[in-house]
């Protein structure tokens, strides 16, 4: 398991790569989903306020 | 009267011309801006003429770069404001030569006249009399070709806030392939190589951007006056 | 005609919002697989590389986000230019859905380059073309989010930056080449190039793999971003009254 977790040495690098990586592919499905929830909201409140 | 796209951008280019010769300050500005940016990077440098003359091809060409970014503000502007754009657009000839007219006579008031000046601030930077030719000529090309390509930001942000600055943002990483052939070029008229081949591509760019960049300028304009 | 209906499905935002919802827990579902698989593939089973050992394996999260940003850009391109030619509103919103993603994968690129090359060449940053010009994309990037920012009208904006990203795409060829030949000009002894190992067939085949993932995820993520940006956009039609009920 260690040896995995060092990779060689390189883990130090590798690691926060493949985290930098992941991590944004996670952040960009969290910016989207919350996108679209607070544009239901606008839709909501915009509809509620025309009737 | 039916007149040719080509007539009608002739009519386009005497009337700017016209219009810059009574007011030589825009023309004047650009040039000075220039002078002054080039006189700065010594400053923040180093006054030995031998690691100038290293850095000269940046300096000349970013100090170029920002003097036509500044004039582009220029290009369209005064007939947005005034409404002869608008009737540029209605007029119901070719609005892609007459904003090509505007692009060409913008060029021999701005780029023109700083390529032709650069051997004073080149001189100033430690690069000899021989490469001048070879230096004017390199910001001569590129600089046609940064009108080219400025216009169609000049154009995209002709209703937008704070236009300048976006003007910028978004002509920059346009105006990448021309900085590094242009500055390329100049660098090997200072080293006394051959600028043919980067003179052949930023020409290359060049013509490129006489054929699609006034399409392009015209759509952005269009689309502004909406 | 069927070819008609399917086209004129497309343009219309309750059609394709309700696409967009059917679809996305599919792209995303096996996006995840994909990338769950991949993962596994490059980081356990694939053997080590030669010459960069196991830091090759870097290559797996780079390549993609690379790819994707550059891939992204495309997208919105084409879109933007669907947008303008056939004045398609769905179209223009799908290119303003693209760009942030775009954007962010550009960042991702460069930071795990930056992670790549720290090992490989003892520095965070180097000029290598293949960096360079993403640090130009992502200029790209900001100029499109920028004009469509500074644009109060939205269908100018829509159309503004259209021309915008149609004249980008464009130029993207253009800039990696004047950078790649740029950067051949100042060829170091050490050759600087993002390193491209060779690939036997247990080491590409995690890569292909993470390709595919990546591709589905970003259409998953593109439906998600489009049905907020056509709820925005649709404002009082009825159909944003049923889907929200």
């Amino acid at each position: 398991m260690n040896e995995f977790l060092d990779m060689g040495g390189y883990g130090k690098y590798l690691w926060p790569a493949f985290a930098l990586g992941f991590g944004i592919v996670v952040l960009n499905l969290v910016l989207a989903l919350n996108s679209l929830t607070s544009a239901k909201q606008e839709a909501k409140r915009r509809l509620e306020m025309s009737q | 009267m039916k007149t040719t796209p080509l007539a009608a951008a002739r009519l386009v280019a005497m009337r700017d011309l016209r219009l810059a010769f009574r007011k030589p300050s825009q023309v004047i500005q650009p040039l000075m801006f220039f002078m002054i940016v080039a006189t700065l990077f010594p400053l923040t440098l180093t006054p030995e003429m031998s690691r100038l003359r290293d850095a000269a091809p940046g300096v000349l060409w970013i100090g170029a770069l920002l003097s036509s970014l500044l004039a582009l503000e220029f290009l369209f502007r005064d007939d947005a404001v005034d409404g002869t754009l608008e009737q540029f657009a209605l007029s119901g000839q070719s609005l892609t030569w007459m904003l090509f007219a505007k692009t060409c006579t913008h060029w021999m008031l701005t780029g023109l006249p700083l390529a032709l000046s650069a051997p004073i601030a080149a001189a100033a930077l430690g690069v000899s009399v021989g490469a001048m030719v070879g230096v004017v000529a390199s910001l001569a090309l590129g600089s046609f070709a940064m009108s080219l390509v400025g216009a169609i930001g000049a154009g995209l942000t002709l209703g937008a806030r704070r236009g300048g600055v976006l003007l910028s943002l978004l002509t920059l990483p346009l105006a990448v392939p021309i900085l590094i052939f242009g500055a390329r070029a100049t660098q090997l008229a200072i080293t006394g190589g051959d600028i043919a081949p980067p003179m052949y591509l930023l020409g290359a760019i060049a013509v490129l951007g006489v054929t699609l960049a006034p399409l392009a300028a015209a759509a952005a304009v269009r689309i502004g006056l909406e | 005609m069927a070819t008609w209906t399917w086209f004129h499905r497309l343009a219309s935002p309750p059609h394709v919002y309700a696409f967009a919802r059917r679809w996305t827990p599919w792209f995303g579902g096996f996006a995840a697989l994909a990338m769950g698989a991949a993962l596994y593939g490059g980081l356990v089973l694939a053997p080590e590389d030669y010459q960069q050992k196991d830091a090759f394996r870097m290559v797996y999260v780079h390549a993609p986000t690379a790819w994707l940003s550059l891939m992204i850009y495309t997208t919105m391109a084409v879109a933007a230019a669907v947008g303008l030619i056939w004045r398609m509103k769905v179209a223009h919103a799908a290119a303003a859905a693209c760009a942030p993603v775009g954007a962010w994968f550009t960042v991702a690129a460069l930071g795990t380059g930056m992670l790549w090359g720290k090992p490989m060449w003892g520095a965070y940053w180097v000029w290598d073309p293949r960096l360079t010009a993403e640090l130009v994309l992502l200029f790209l990037y900001f100029g499109y989010m920028g004009l469509r920012a500074g644009i109060e009208d939205p269908v100018k904006a829509d159309k503004a930056s259209a021309v915008l990203a149609v004249v980008g795409v464009i130029n993207v060829p253009i800039i990696k080449f004047s950078v790649e030949w740029w950067n051949s000009l100042h060829q170091t002894a050490t050759v600087m190039q993002m390193g491209k190992p060779k690939m036997d067939f247990d080491m590409l085949w995690p890569l292909l793999l993470m390709f595919l993932a990546f591709a589905l995820y970003f259409v998953a993520v593109l439906l998600i971003r489009l049905r907020a940006e056509l709820l925005r956009r649709e404002r009082n039609a009825s159909w944003v009254r049923e889907v929200l009920a």
